[in-house]
């Protein structure tokens, strides 16, 4: 599979972020320009010394094509690219981008993301009237996740109060992040009391639907020093995508308590990064939280912890921004939202800044390597990147 | 070779509505009983599916060769329901297929017509005549007393010997004064003169069976059932006894738990006479509605009867899973006699018909290199052991285990307070499905993993300007 | 822009696809299926031989995400990138597909693409119903297109004839091609006299709709010996995509009479791939012709011409597919239709063929260069390909 990868051959010289939350008054391109410029100063360039782009965007009505990025840039005529891959779209367009740089085509490339999903108003993920099958039925979002909390708590035992526990946990970290579009600390009642979305999930176990964007910008790392971050810029270890069936409820063997997407991209990229003790060495990780279900299968899928015990160690701390292996130091999609394009791009964002210790929020301490993770569709595809301090 | 009813089949929906909640609504003087409703994604289409599913239980589709649907409620007025029927019971192209309307007598008269067909035609040997009726009565009126839902379904074939011979059938026309329902113009049945309909009903049926009776040589005390439709048990008890039949035989018990299931009730009368046949009995089937059929049947084989009733839900079964509903509203909104607006979404009529396989006749494919059965069928890659195309196409089964579900208060892009139960079920025998449920109360404490479900016919949506028809799963009701 | 590229280090070592047309009774997993199977197949590789794939889609009705491709393979979880870039979707994927095997990512890649417009009925291209601003009004591909005509017919007196010209010349190609979806030569006076979609676009000036999917297998130039093609295998000289305004109309300076992301595009992979006398060096190019007018402009903008010359040209038969510079020797967009996800790694595969001498149609003579050229929503997305055979020295 990964024969030789990227390893070491990509370096992330500046990044950025926007704010996020429910944006009504921004328009995609608005966000964009934001988050692409703020990037761009951050490394120290201007966008005209970017050679091509890679862009991350899920829905059709946020915008079709590179051109989205060339209407909010102006970048007249250098290459962009579109990317979707459901949740992991703006993480897939970081992937490209680095391949790109890695083989030599291009010296400095852009990878962002951005969606607006506000504009479909706020009650849940749009486009279910248009997806889809004309009968067979598609769940919503959280309705997907659900078979996977209704199965753990059958196979595992989990209960309501182990997801709850993921909630108090992220708020309370999002609470000091500048940037999160919800700033107040949840109790375990009041998580518990919340009205239903989808059986057994509650209006706090789902993220929120909201706006934003975030960029980076790469380079070789001969050539990143060059450039503003010089001394503290980011390598990137690796990136994986993985991809499974659309419909795993057709799946005869498929047994809801795992996503096998994550269980082969994780796999996939420690074997890039030479990661060979996920728990020990990954220092904190941004990891796809949309559900509170989601975080506790996916810390397992990604090695920190064995099947069925997400639930203990969270309660532990193992988890917490200080504990052994920070998951969501930063509040996660529950403190931000899923502006679905840019979450993989805020996450390496984030990560990067962690890295580097300017983190906007809870820093973690020594923090040398990084992860971040998307999980999209029905948990169909999965993209993990990894970063570490250049050292 | 003898031509007759060799199978049978009937469904009746799950909720009944007491007539008690109807009288208390309009402040009406209160009546016995209750009747049957079908839900909110029930027609006359799906209904017919279920019957038409448990007559041909234990028998070959691809054996028949015609379908005939009778309904005053077609889902359709150009586009044939018997064609579409035909596909999602898996029967062959070459066949013959006839939708019976206009007239509550549709099935009756289409019983008749079968047995012509099979008369004049070497080639057609069996054809399965269904009849159903989802009529909705004009809230406030008396007929909200009566009016019911409901499907039945014969099978008339020519072979060697037959349970029930056809011997002999009579029929009149007429041209009445009601009811009546204008295309395009009437949401509700209308009627000029209430006891004028009861005089024609009355006479003509009496004609009908007299006159049958006669060119057979028989006696009423000969006739050992009488299934015949009615609305008003008083005319219908007056027919019985201008008839002087024997007691017992008019076949009068479905009314007061049922209603009147329309074009359904007269095979829905004959099979529940059925349950307990004597050997050699007379027993005539009759239907009223701009004139009348009589049709005369003769008991052959009481024992292959009574198997019948054995393997086949037909009424009883179904009884025993029917509840009552203690909310007028519920009728009111599942019959949509309050136009609600649900979520409208886009819809492809040609991604149906090119997955008729999968999507309307539930097969699926099973994996010649490790044996996993899949479902759809538009896999060209088996899910376990991911050799490439290795298929045979297998016909799944209709019942099975649920694995995982959830409760999706997201609806089409909106909230809703109430959620639609999505259900991950490994059927029997192999394959594994994901379909919404329907008829379940409280699902929050009764849907659970393990729960044994069966598939039913439904409809799901209008997206594309058409009805949109597909699977949806329910508690187990006994189909065998 | 781009400072070394990717030349001479990516391979084609196979290639194929679908049949194109109304193929009713086929849906997206069916074509991709099949294109990639018989990718594979002229590849001598198996599926688990390749490493990552990427798929072009447009609409997000044809499928969501790179999931698509897994549902129809079952690749054991491998990557799929799903590109979009309007009709460059395919030839991105390509693109993408060659930076990952040139940064030594992996080894064995597919670069795919599909549609399945039928789906949505076939009178024009759907989603207007859905995509665009809530009042700013959005033309249709036609509407869009005969802009530019009106424009060109102002600027250099050209006329509907030189118009029909093109599909004239398009349909001949085809009728000779065994996979396209019309197989029927025109003449100058059927297209002349064809209803007017968009005017001064006539139903002959317009593109079909239909259903298809292409396929391609690449790996390094190293290793590509050791496959099917062994040493016939096809070299990529460049790959350039480029973006302009989504909304040209709002663009004070634009002219309407040439397709900045065309020349742009042009440009970078003429450069990437050292040639500098285009009409001279590319034997043959797929130049996207969703209208007439398009072809026509697209000519100029690709420098196999000068500006306001290219119905001349065209007369002179320079275009022809054993012309000077053969365009769209297949039958192009006239002939094909254009699924938009596939049609870019259709056109990849054409030119591959005929550069090996095994094109299923009208076969270029002494093809040793060939270019591939999509143009995209309002002539904002451009993606140009030049692939060329391994001896070739440019």
């Amino acid at each position: 599979m990964v024969r030789h990868g990227i390893k070491d051959k990509v370096a992330i010289i500046g990044c950025e972020s926007t704010k996020y939350g429910e944006l009504w008054d921004k328009s995609q391109k608005d966000l964009l320009f934001e988050s692409a410029t703020g990037a761009c100063e951050d490394a120290g360039i201007t966008k005209d010394e970017i050679d091509a782009f890679w862009l991350g965007v899920y829905y059709y009505f946020t915008g079709l094509s590179g051109t989205l990025l060339e209407d909010t840039l102006r970048v007249h005529g250098k290459p962009v690219t579109r990317t979707e891959n459901y949740c992991a779209s703006g993480m897939d367009a970081f992937r490209n981008a680095c391949s790109a740089v890695a083989s030599g085509a291009y010296d400095v490339a852009m990878a962002c993301g951005v969606e607006k999903i506000l504009d479909e108003g706020g009650s849940g993920l749009p486009g279910f009237k248009i997806f889809g099958h004309p009968v067979l039925p598609l769940p919503s979002a959280p309705a997907q996740f659900c078979f996977l909390a209704t199965r753990c708590f059958h196979e595992f035992g989990w209960t309501r109060e182990d997801l709850a526990r993921v909630a108090v946990k992220n708020h309370e970290n999002g609470y000091y992040h500048p940037k999160s579009h919800f700033k107040f600390k949840v109790s375990l009642e009041q998580a518990l009391a919340a009205p239903m979305i989808a059986d057994p999930l509650g209006r706090y176990d789902c993220c929120a639907v909201s706006d934003g964007s975030a960029a980076l910008i790469l380079t070789t790392p001969e050539l990143a020093e060059s450039y503003a971050h010089a001394d503290d810029y980011v390598l990137v270890k690796a990136n994986s995508i993985s991809v499974f069936t659309d419909t795993p409820w057709y799946w005869p063997s498929f047994e809801f308590t795992s996503a096998p997407a994550t269980v082969t991209a994780a796999k996939m990229a420690y074997k890039e990064a030479e990661i060979t003790d996920p728990r020990k060495q990954i220092d904190l990780a941004e990891v796809h939280d949309c559900f509170t279900i989601t975080e506790l299968v996916n810390c397992q899928d990604l090695q920190f912890c064995d099947r069925g015990k997400a639930p203990e160690e969270v309660k532990k701390g193992t988890f917490n921004w200080d504990g052994e292996t920070a998951v969501n130091p930063s509040g996660g999609l529950k403190s931000f939202g899923h502006p679905i394009g840019s979450t993989g791009c805020r996450m390496i964002q984030e990560v990067t800044k962690q890295l580097q210790g300017r983190a906007e929020g809870r820093q973690v301490p020594n923090a040398k390597i990084g992860l971040a993770h998307n999980l999209g569709g029905a948990f169909a595809v999965c993209s993990v990147t990894v970063l570490s301090q250049r050292d | 070779m003898t031509i007759g009813i060799t199978s049978y089949g009937a469904y009746l929906p799950r909720y009944l509505l007491p007539r008690k909640l109807v009288s208390d609504a309009w402040d009406f003087p209160q009546v016995p009983g209750t009747k049957a409703f079908a839900s909110a994604d029930e027609d006359s289409l799906t209904m017919a599916v279920e019957a038409g599913l448990d007559c041909l239980a234990g028998i070959d589709p691809k054996s028949i060769d015609g379908l005939f649907f009778a309904s005053t409620t077609q889902v359709y007025t150009e586009k044939e329901s018997a064609a579409f029927i035909a596909v999602i019971l898996d029967l062959r192209d070459d066949i013959i297929t006839i939708d019976f309307t206009d007239s509550l007598r549709a099935g009756t008269t289409a019983v008749c017509r079968a047995v012509d067909s099979i008369k004049a035609n070497k080639d057609i040997k069996r054809i399965l005549v269904i009849s159903s009726d989802t009529r909705k009565p004009e809230p406030s009126t008396f007929w909200e007393f009566g009016f019911a839902d409901g499907a039945s379904a014969l099978l008339i074939s020519d072979e060697e010997t037959v349970p029930l011979s056809i011997e002999d059938y009579y029929s009149i026309s007429a041209n009445v004064t009601g009811p009546w329902k204008r295309m395009d113009k009437d949401k509700f049945i209308r009627t000029f003169e209430v006891k004028m309909d009861a005089k024609f009903y009355t006479e003509s049926l009496v004609n009908v069976m007299s006159e049958l009776m006669k060119r057979n040589n028989l006696t009423p005390e000969d006739i050992g059932g009488a299934a015949y439709s009615y609305s008003d048990p008083r005319a219908f008890g007056k027919i019985a006894k201008i008839l002087k039949f024997p007691q017992g035989a008019a076949q009068n018990g479905m009314f007061l738990q049922v209603g009147d299931l329309g074009t359904a009730m007269p095979f829905m009368l004959l099979i529940a006479a059925l349950r307990r046949p004597k050997p050699d009995a007379k027993i005539i089937l009759a239907g009223y509605g701009d004139g009348a059929d009589a049709i005369l049947l003769q008991v052959q084989d009481k024992k292959a009867l009574r198997d019948l009733g054995k393997t086949r839900m037909g009424v009883l079964k179904h009884q025993k899973s029917m509840i009552t509903i203690k909310n007028y509203n519920k009728w009111i909104d599942d019959k949509k006699l309050l136009e609600k607006d649900r979520y409208i979404r886009k819809s492809s009529a040609v991604t149906l018909w090119r997955e008729t396989p999968s999507v309307y006749q539930m097969k699926g494919i099973k994996c010649k290199n490790c044996g996993a059965v899949q479902y759809p069928m538009m896999f060209h890659s088996c899910y376990e052991c991911r050799a490439d195309n290795q298929f045979e196409i297998v016909k799944l089964a209709l019942k099975g285990t649920i694995y995982t579900y959830t409760l999706d208060h997201l609806v089409g892009g909106n909230y809703y307070d109430t959620p639609v139960p999505r259900c991950v079920i490994d059927l029997d025998g192999g394959g594994r499905v994901l379909v919404n449920m329907s008829e379940i109360e409280k699902p929050e404490e009764n849907v659970e993993i393990g729960m044994r479900v069966e598939l039913t016919f439904r409809k799901q949506h209008e997206g594309g300007e058409f009805h949109n028809y597909y699977w949806k799963c329910r508690p187990e009701r006994g189909r065998p | 822009m781009v400072k070394k590229g990717i030349a001479d280090r990516v391979a084609i070592i196979g290639c194929d696809m679908t049949k194109y047309g109304e193929l009713w009774d086929k849906n997206q997993y069916d074509l991709l299926n099949e294109a990639c199977n018989l990718a594979f197949d002229d590849a001598g590789v198996k599926k688990d031989d390749i490493d990552a794939s990427w798929l072009g889609v447009f609409y997000y009705f044809t499928g969501l995400s790179g999931a698509l491709l897994e549902d129809v393979l079952r690749m054991d979880g491998k990557p799929v990138t799903r590109t979009e870039n309007y009709c460059a979707s395919g030839m991105d994927a390509f693109r993408n597909a060659s930076f990952a095997v040139a940064s030594g990512a992996y080894d064995v890649v597919l670069a795919c693409g599909v549609e399945k417009l039928m789906d949505e009925g076939s009178s024009g291209l759907p989603g207007f119903k859905i995509f665009g601003h809530p009042v700013l009004p959005i033309p249709s591909a036609p509407a869009m297109f005969s802009m530019a005509a009106t424009k060109a017919f102002h600027e250099w007196g050209w006329t509907k004839e030189d118009l029909a010209r093109v599909a004239v010349k398009n349909h001949e190609n085809g009728a000779h091609h065994p996979k396209a979806h019309f197989r029927r030569a025109i003449s100058i006076d059927d297209a002349m006299k064809a209803p007017m979609i968009a005017d001064p676009l006539g139903r002959f000036d317009c593109c079909a709709m239909s259903d298809g999917a292409a396929a391609l297998v690449l790996t390094r130039v190293e290793d590509a010996p050791s496959y099917a093609h062994n040493d016939d295998y096809i070299v990529v000289k460049a790959n350039a995509i480029s973006c302009y305004t989504n909304t040209p109309w709002y663009w004070p300076s634009f002219d309407f009479t040439h397709f900045p992301a065309t020349v742009k595009a042009g440009e970078s992979a003429y450069k990437e791939a050292g040639i500098t006398n285009p009409r001279e060096q590319i034997d043959l190019a797929e130049v996207h012709d969703c209208f007439t007018i398009t072809e026509l402009i697209n000519d100029q903008d690709l420098r196999f011409c000068e500006r306001g010359k290219a119905p001349e040209e065209l007369k002179n038969g320079t275009f022809n597919w054993d012309g000077e510079t053969a365009v769209n020797p297949s039958g192009g967009l006239k002939s094909f239709g254009h699924p938009i996800g596939s049609t870019g790694c259709r056109m990849l595969t054409e030119v591959a063929k005929q550069l090996q001498g095994r094109a299923e149609g009208r076969q270029v003579p002494d093809a040793k260069i060939g270019l591939a050229h999509n143009l995209g929503g309002a002539f904002c997305t451009c993606s140009v390909s030049i692939l060329a055979k391994n001896d070739v020295k440019i």
